[in-house]
């Protein structure tokens, strides 16, 4: 799974070398950034339920009716709602690991399949995750530079999908 | 492969949920340690050459019959087989140290490694000796233990800041033990 230290590994491996001076210092550089990502990993853990109902209420106001399959309005909002709660799950592990590869793995790989299938729109999930994007305010919510690895995932989720 | 990290992201993943504040305080250890780790990589793999060296030989002077025709590191060919194989098992054991989980040396050098050996008529008991020394010595590297009388001309001073490192030795052991787990 992609992280700083799989990166690392897999490269010196491919060449078939011991981890050298310029590996050390990757891996140095990822956890010197580590304490930003647990606070942003430890804040979400603590409230993704309200950040995930905020989500599913600016994609309703713009959406009224929402999209895919014709169910009922209850359940569809239902089960938008706990695609966002899984992705901000992943966003989570993002931020714990360090790296795109939860993400990358269990939440985009396939989902375009998916959400064409099902006709599902993209562009949902696009406001709804848009909306966090712009959300969260450095301070208030965590401090800069963890408010910065929380958007970050919070972008390359948005890029995948549109 | 996975790291110390996305070992915890999965167990997690498995029950649907978000890592529990035990899994991140203990995560968050491994942060604060990180720099050690990163000396003790080091002092393993700036000490790979003669660690495996020391092995191999240490490996043949207990059981001469591996260098007389009829052993299995009887011609050079072998030997330098022999030799190459002991730097690859380090090699991962470092990986593993370096990502703080075993999956890249089960993964990529353990699975399949005994069925190997056997096939090949490589003797399991001196590979898991040649383990054994190259054990000793990475912790008395990452320990900083090592010393002049038992290392002799190869003798080399680690010069770090002082502090315990205990658990990765162990940790480092560990890895080891798996090796040798897998080839028995």
């Amino acid at each position: 799974m992609k992280s700083v230290l799989t990166t690392t590994v897999a490269s010196a491996d491919l060449a078939g070398r011991f981890p050298s001076a310029s590996d050390l210092e990757s891996v140095q550089g990822s956890l010197q950034r580590a304490a930003a990502r647990m606070e942003a990993a430890e804040k979400l853990a603590s409230n993704y339920d309200a950040v995930a109902q905020e989500a599913v209420n600016a994609i309703y106001s713009k959406f009224p009716s929402g999209s895919g399959r014709a169910i009922d309005a209850g359940t569809q909002k239902e089960k938008c709602k706990r695609d966002i709660v899984h992705y901000l799950r992943l966003i989570n592990y993002c931020l714990v690991v360090g790296g795109t590869g939860p993400i990358d793995e269990w939440g985009i790989s396939g989902a375009r399949e998916v959400y064409k299938a099902l006709g599902i729109d993209t562009s949902t999930y696009v406001t709804g995750l848009t909306f966090l994007r712009n959300r969260g305010c450095a301070d208030r919510d965590l401090s800069a530079q963890a408010l910065l690895e929380y958007n970050g995932y919070l972008d390359y989720l948005i890029n995948s999908m549109s | 492969m996975l790291d110390a990290f996305s070992r915890a992201v999965v167990s997690a993943d498995a029950s649907t949920s978000t890592l529990s504040s035990d899994k991140i305080a203990e995560l968050k250890g491994f942060i604060t340690e990180g720099n050690k780790r990163l000396d003790a990589v080091n002092a393993v793999a700036s000490n790979a050459s003669c660690c495996v060296s020391d092995a191999i030989t240490g490996m043949i002077c207990e059981n001469q019959g591996l260098i007389q025709a009829g052993g299995n590191c009887y011609p050079n060919r072998r030997m330098a087989a022999c030799l190459r194989d002991g730097e690859i098992i380090l090699r991962y054991v470092t990986y593993a140290l370096l990502a703080g989980d075993a999956s890249v040396l089960e993964d990529r050098c353990l699975n399949g490694l005994k069925e190997t050996y056997t096939a090949l008529g490589v003797p399991a008991t001196s590979t898991v000796r040649a383990v054994q020394i190259m054990k000793a010595v990475c912790v008395a590297h990452i320990t900083n233990t090592n010393t002049e009388e038992r290392a002799g001309a190869k003798y080399r001073k680690n010069d770090t800041p002082q502090g315990d490192c205990s658990a990765l030795a162990a940790e480092c052991a560990g890895y080891f033990d798996r090796v040798i787990s897998a080839l028995s």
